[in-house]
């Protein structure tokens, strides 16, 4: 035991006291400040200037009076909307952005109606017209009033050049529908200011009461929750899962191995080595972790999960880790080098990667059928039940106890099967192993 | 299989898949001998240092190591100095030497003077500080032994030690393997190159495809290998060789670089052949030519039958430039 701690020791002393260590540690709570504060700015949208020609044939004659308001009052506000909320402006930022936005320089061009549409559309051909040639909309009869005998009403046809931004076309379809829709109303002696007002209902904020206090409802809490506790196993299982591969092709590979096994079993070797690395990825998760609440506790959010997560998250953390750490030490064993042991990974890391492309759809109904298969399908077991009881609908209590009895097997098969590998893997030099001969060793040993 | 020997083995055998790397190897080393395991490479030495260390499992046989059934139960007694050898390249020196005896079973206090004290045993004083991979090829070799003395083990096994070492680091590690046999250490080292077993051994063991071929103690084998060769030089170019080739105790005699060798008939004493020989003509330069290691080795394998290219054998088993040879 001495030796296995000695081991485990020196594997975590040799990991965290470095600067690549440290600097990891740090790479995480910078991606995700650079996340949620500079993402926003990056990727919102600028004011964009629309400008040019938009031709119209309208045969109703009563769309394009309509057209010349509405592209003036659909100014893009939303882009200018987002600055003045960032800038803590109040709730009437709507209003604000509307009137500081600068309209689409959109001028209406009216063709005749009954003109050849083919000659119209060579309009749209034009590619060095100053200002440009936008779209062309070709306005049906019906638009504004249906046909005798019909109900339905007609719509229009838009044409527009290649390659145009979809900015543009968005600005001229908005403009194009309040126009119609202007028209239409106007056509049935309705008030659209007096519609306006009595369809608008300003947006409410729910209030989340709690059993000591209450406090405004976070929105995304439901999904912030369960992915953050994910992410946090994630990187704890992967994270001590590629030390181990890589330390153990390491020492393979720089012959050191020999010296330690004179001086320790493969059983004490492999145990002090997963030791060391779940005590290194217990200490990075329990940074994380306390970062998390700290953070929760400042902006008084703490009442948004379940302390008993933390235990659970304990429990799948060792149920992967120990699966994972395992194999990935299996496969350092068996390979000469980092190339080779990714390839006999490949299947593994796969599988793992999974979780991103289920994540979603389990968080949003966290009780589907879906969920509860994964619940039990290694080695996706551990993250889909966290990410389950993190959700706002938690799995029924058995269901949980029957996915963490699924993980004490997979950890003792996936720890047999490792042990049998490791002990002969370690000494094996030459062609990498497939899975085959990973097998063979195992029946062999 | 009770006994007070370090190591005993009994009808080992390993194979693996079909290729028998050792079969049926019967050894035992007494305490406090020192063991040469001799064979050119592949003839099975590393694995069955491996069995021995418990680093492979034996397919069949009994072993013993320091009186246990298998040597996990004695690795703290045990130095061990790998073939394949290495270091972690940004541990330190120190460090790593100290983890080594710390894996070994010694304790904290005094380790880091011992550690001092054996690094500039070898040469390499002050060096605790640096990392690995700062150290030469020959300084890491040094540094290697170290840990495999560290713990003062019972039992000292050195798998090719001289293997990459210059002459002068030869030397050294020549007088530190005795003096740990001074000390009461049983030393077991394997070479593919004769003269460093010939020049360090009181037994030697020797190993072809898996089997043993010869073990014995050296100064039985260089009995038992009767001299039947003498070499001279006449002290003058054109001496008359024909008075020597009629000595009723010479069979022949035939010009080798630097002047002739005679062979004895069977049943001559080599001692008075050559005072026949240094009367019959003035030499400079006459001496008894042994049987040297290789030459022995090379002849049993021969006899039993399993020799195909004698020339290749004759260069591995020498050992090219750093091989020696034993004068009368």
């Amino acid at each position: 035991m001495i030796k296995i701690w000695q081991i485990a020791v020196r594997e975590f002393v040799a990991t965290v006291f470095t600067r690549a260590f440290i600097i990891g540690l740090l790479v995480f709570p910078m991606m995700l400040g650079v996340f949620f504060l500079v993402a926003p700015r990056l990727f919102a949208d600028r004011a964009y200037n629309i400008e040019g020609d938009l031709a119209i044939v309208d045969p109703t004659g009563k769309i394009a009076g309509d057209l010349e308001t509405a592209i003036a009052s659909n100014a893009n506000g939303a882009a200018v909307g987002d600055a003045l909320r960032r800038a803590g402006a109040p709730a009437q930022a709507a209003e604000l952005a509307q009137a500081l936005a600068t309209p689409p320089k959109l001028t209406v061009v009216e063709r005749p109606p009954g003109g050849d549409l083919e000659q119209e559309k060579a309009w749209l051909r034009v590619t060095d017209a100053k200002p440009p040639h936008l779209a062309l909309a070709v306005i049906h009869p019906n638009a504004v009033t249906p046909r005798a005998g019909e109900t339905e009403l007609g719509s229009y046809d838009l044409y527009v050049p290649p390659k145009q931004d979809q900015r543009v076309e968005s600005a001229v379809k908005e403009s194009l529908r309040d126009a119609l829709v202007a028209a239409r109303m106007r056509e049935h002696g309705l008030d659209r200011a007096v519609i306006k007002d009595l369809t608008t209902v300003p947006p409410v904020r729910s209030v989340t009461v709690t059993q000591d206090a209450e406090r405004g409802t976070v929105g995304g809490a439901g999904i912030i929750v369960p992915i953050a506790f994910m992410l946090l196993l994630f990187m704890g299982v992967m994270g001590s899962g590629g030390g181990l591969l890589t330390t153990t092709v390491e020492e393979k590979s720089s012959r050191v191995i020999e010296v330690l096994l004179s001086a320790v079993s493969p059983m004490q070797l492999m145990a002090g080595k997963l030791l060391g690395h779940m005590a290194i990825s217990l200490l990075m998760m329990s940074i994380y972790l306390a970062l998390g609440l700290a953070g929760l506790s400042t902006f008084a959010l703490f009442g948004l999960f379940d302390i008993s997560l933390i235990g659970y998250l304990f429990v799948f953390y060792l149920i992967g880790f120990l699966t994972i750490g395992s194999l990935m030490m299996a496969a350092g064993a068996a390979v000469n080098d980092m190339r080779e042991a990714q390839s006999l990974m490949m299947p593994l890391t796969l599988s793992l990667s999974a979780i991103w492309f289920v994540f979603v759809p389990i968080t949003r109904d966290p009780n589907s059928t879906l969920a509860v298969v994964l619940t039990y399908v290694p080695p996706l077991g551990p993250f889909v039940t966290l990410l389950r009881l993190a959700s706002t609908s938690p799995p029924p209590t058995w269901q949980v106890l029957l996915s963490i009895a699924v993980g004490f097997v997979e950890i003792v098969g996936a720890v047999w099967f490792s042990a049998k590998v490791f002990k002969i893997g370690l000494l094996m030099f030459g062609k990498p192993p497939n899975l085959g001969t990973l097998i063979r060793w195992v029946r062999a040993s | 299989m009770p006994t007070d020997a370090a190591i005993e083995l009994r009808g080992v055998r390993k194979t693996f898949g079909a290729q028998v790397a050792v079969e049926g190897l019967d050894l035992t080393i007494p305490r406090g001998a020192l063991y040469g395991f001799i064979g050119p490479n592949g003839a099975g030495k590393t694995t069955s240092i491996r069995m021995i260390m418990s680093i492979l499992m034996p397919d069949s046989g009994d072993l013993r190591v320091l009186g246990n059934r298998s040597a996990l139960e004695a690795k703290d007694r045990i130095g061990y100095l790998p073939e394949e050898r290495g270091t972690y390249r940004k541990m330190k020196v120190g460090a790593y030497l100290s983890y080594i005896a710390r894996l070994k079973g010694v304790a904290e206090k005094g380790l880091a003077a011992r550690i001092a004290e054996l690094l500039a045993r070898v040469g390499l004083p002050g060096v605790e500080g640096k990392k690995s991979e700062e150290l030469s090829k020959g300084m890491l070799q040094k540094v290697q032994f170290v840990a495999a003395i560290v713990h003062s083990p019972d039992l000292l096994i050195l798998d090719e030690p001289f293997s990459g070492l210059d002459p002068v680091s030869s030397r050294l590690l020549r007088e530190l393997i005795l003096a740990e046999h001074a000390r009461g250490a049983t030393i077991l080292f394997s070479t593919h190159v004769m003269p460093h077993a010939e020049d360090l051994c009181d037994h030697v063991v020797m190993i072809h495809r898996g089997r043993k071929v010869l073990d014995e103690p050296l100064a039985g084998i260089r009995r038992r290998y009767v001299p039947r060769a003498i070499r001279f030089e006449p002290l003058a170019s054109d001496a008359d060789v024909a008075r020597v080739r009629a000595l009723a105790e010479v069979e022949s005699c035939q010009p080798v670089e630097g002047g002739y060798e005679v062979l004895l008939r069977d049943g001559s004493d080599a001692g008075r052949a050559v005072h026949s020989i240094a009367g019959a003509l003035p030499v400079a330069r006459i001496e008894l030519k042994r049987h040297r290691l290789e030459d022995v080795f090379v002849q049993l394998v021969a006899e039993g039958g399993s020799l195909t290219d004698t020339e290749s054998l004759h260069a591995e088993l020498g050992g090219g430039a750093d091989a020696g040879s034993v004068a009368a």
